[in-house]
């Protein structure tokens, strides 16, 4: 039955839900002979939110896949009994909602948060760490907390299939225990490292619930910029769209490099 | 480049699994194999070879200096692993000039000497290919290529053909042995497969719970087995209990046989041990050793018949070769039975 409709059901899915959304921005954006771009241009909110995006998907990115790579390093050592018990717990996070993750952010770390009083009761400025949590260093470990599982969790069977005799040949080849982990390894996961690292900076970028939840508009982000934008009374619909668009560009153009680097594992080569 | 072994020993942690106090000594170009159950330390002691376990008691000499402690990779070794072990992410080439690299020979005359071994393998047309873009044996090849390449003091072969088809598999032990001769390598062959030690070995060691139980050449191992266990380990062969009762004559308990006794005593107990080769099918009447019976299983294996014949009165078939099976009788010659310790 399925088959007579071949993939035209999934098509029509993803065009109507979400490829039509995307291309609905592109009028709005250039309506006005592309004068939104130029509004948006000189809005002096819109490059300190740029640079602050870029910032914090890099950060949250390359924070979360540190961490992650060891977490899914220790899953593919670890034993079938713990290996299920560790997964379980990585699983937890992904579930929560970005607004639950805030609060508990703000409930540890914020200006009344235990975690803060206790620090202040050995002598730390409680101030200033209650309010490092509403930056965009606490943003970035914010994210990290559900960034960190999506990345074990997706480099975890890269690892547990990790052919190490190849290392051994190496080894037995001349090379130190350094470089055959640099010329076996390393070509071997650190596409799927990178390819990792892409996805999530590019999540960091371009969502905003946790943002939204933690720091309200007292960060300026791309996305929080285009939350104002649309909530504020007079909003302006082709500027919005024209936001809409470089974010979506940003986040695309991280996918996209991530991509680059996953696929050069196939055209590798040692000189 | 001799290598030697002495009195070398080794354990994994928490269990008794090892070896033990192994003496074994190669001499230069000299290939040999280690052959034994599983679990009967031959891989063990390949990999201590290697450095890639490490601990051992006694001492692993190669070309004199002593590799106790020293790392793998300044042990000059060529090792080809039972998966092959290429590099993935790199050409055949590339694969076959690593050794080269890592002793730091230039460029130029890297890839000059990775494409001399590529030929000599007869890959030389497939130098710019991914290992995945080869079958089995062209991979372990490749393997041999790159393990020869920059000539190393020793080579250990660890079950280099076992997950190869048994169609490819005598060819590439042929050239194996014909490059390691070429070379003069000294080689540590480790395998479970005793027909490979004993047409690729100049000598074989037998191992069993980690412990060699006879070390000698391949003629000597299916010939002079020293004890039971080599004797089934090495080759077919009828092995049986029987009475000696008198010089030069045992009892089987279905039959009174002619054989060298030598300084046995009339009524010890022994284990008559004859290679299947060495049964003649249907022999003259009045044949030395003759036993009439029937054959319970016959196997045509092309070229030859391989039977169970069971004697009149016997409980254990004796196992023959010919090139057909007998009808009603064997014998087996006086010079081809060979007693054991029962």
């Amino acid at each position: 039955m399925m088959q007579r409709f071949g993939a035209w059901p999934a098509l029509t899915f993803i065009g109507l839900f979400f490829v039509l959304p995307l291309l609905a921005l592109v009028p709005e954006a250039v309506s006005e002979n592309g004068a939104a771009f130029g509004r948006m241009l000189a809005d002096p909110l819109f490059w300190p939110a740029l640079t602050n995006s870029v910032l914090l998907g890099l950060s949250a990115g390359v924070l979360s896949t540190l961490v992650g790579v060891a977490v899914a390093w220790q899953l593919a050592q670890a034993s079938p009994f713990w290996r299920d018990k560790l997964m379980a717990l990585l699983g937890l996070p992904l579930a929560f909602s970005g607004m639950v993750i805030a609060y508990g952010f703000i409930l540890a770390f914020g200006r009344a948060g235990f975690v803060t009083q206790i620090l202040g009761y050995l002598g730390a400025d409680t101030a200033e760490i209650g309010g490092w949590v509403y930056t965009v260093g606490g943003l970035t470990f914010a994210y990290a907390y559900y960034l960190i599982p999506r990345v074990a969790l997706t480099l975890y069977p890269v690892f547990a299939n990790l052919d190490l005799r190849p290392i051994e040949a190496a080894r037995t080849l001349g090379a130190t225990p350094r470089r055959a982990f640099l010329d076996v390894v390393v070509p071997e996961v650190g596409p799927s490292v990178l390819g990792s690292c892409a996805v999530v900076s590019a999540l960091a970028m371009g969502t905003y619930g946790t943002a939204l939840a933690l720091v309200g508009t007292q960060v300026n982000i791309l996305p929080l910029l285009l939350y104002a934008k649309i909530g504020d009374g007079g909003a302006d619909f082709p500027v919005t769209s024209a936001l809409s668009i470089i974010l979506l560009a940003l986040c695309s153009l991280v996918l996209g490099l991530g991509d680059h680097f996953s696929q050069r594992r196939e055209h590798a080569t040692f000189e | 480049m001799s290598l030697s072994f002495e009195q070398v020993g080794f354990q994994y942690r928490g269990t008794s699994i090892g070896v033990h106090d192994v003496s074994l000594s190669l001499a230069s170009g000299e290939l040999v194999a280690l052959i034994g159950p599983s679990g009967s330390g031959k891989t063990t002691l390949l990999r201590l070879t290697a450095g890639l376990i490490s601990g051992h008691s006694g001492r692993i000499v190669l070309d004199g200096r002593d590799l106790s402690g020293m790392p793998v990779h300044e042990r000059h070794i060529g090792m080809m692993f039972q998966h092959y072990a290429l590099f993935p992410h790199l050409t055949v080439l590339e694969n076959v000039g690593y050794g080269l690299k890592m002793a730091g020979v230039e460029a130029g005359a890297r890839r000059k000497k990775s494409q001399e071994m590529l030929d000599l393998v007869g890959l030389g047309q497939l130098a710019g290919r991914r290992p995945a873009q080869l079958s089995g044996g062209q991979q372990q090849r490749v393997a041999l290529a790159r393990a020869l390449a920059y000539s190393p003091q020793a080579l250990l072969l660890d079950e280099p053909l076992s997950a190869l088809d048994a169609s490819i598999r005598g060819q590439l032990r042929d050239q194996i042995r014909q490059l390691q001769q070429q070379f003069g390598a000294t080689t540590l062959l480790v395998t479970h497969d005793q027909e490979e030690a004993l047409a690729m070995a100049d000598r074989i060691a037998l191992l069993d719970q980690g412990r060699v139980l006879q070390y000698g050449t391949p003629t000597e191992l299916y010939e002079n087995p020293l004890n039971e266990t080599v004797a089934r380990f090495v080759g077919l062969s009828t092995i049986c209990t029987a009475t000696v009762c008198g010089e030069g004559e045992i009892d089987t308990g279905y039959a009174r046989l002619r054989c060298d006794t030598g300084a046995r005593a009339p009524g010890e107990q022994v284990k008559l041990l004859v290679r299947p080769e060495h049964i003649e099918a249907d022999p003259p009447l009045f044949a030395v050793n003759r036993m009439e019976g029937h054959v319970t299983l016959n196997r045509y294996l092309g070229s030859f018949n391989r039977y169970d014949f069971m004697p009149h009165g016997a409980q254990q078939p004796w196992l023959g070769e010919a090139r057909s099976a007998p009808a009603d009788a064997i014998a087996v010659a006086p010079e081809h039975i060979r007693l054991l310790a029962a």
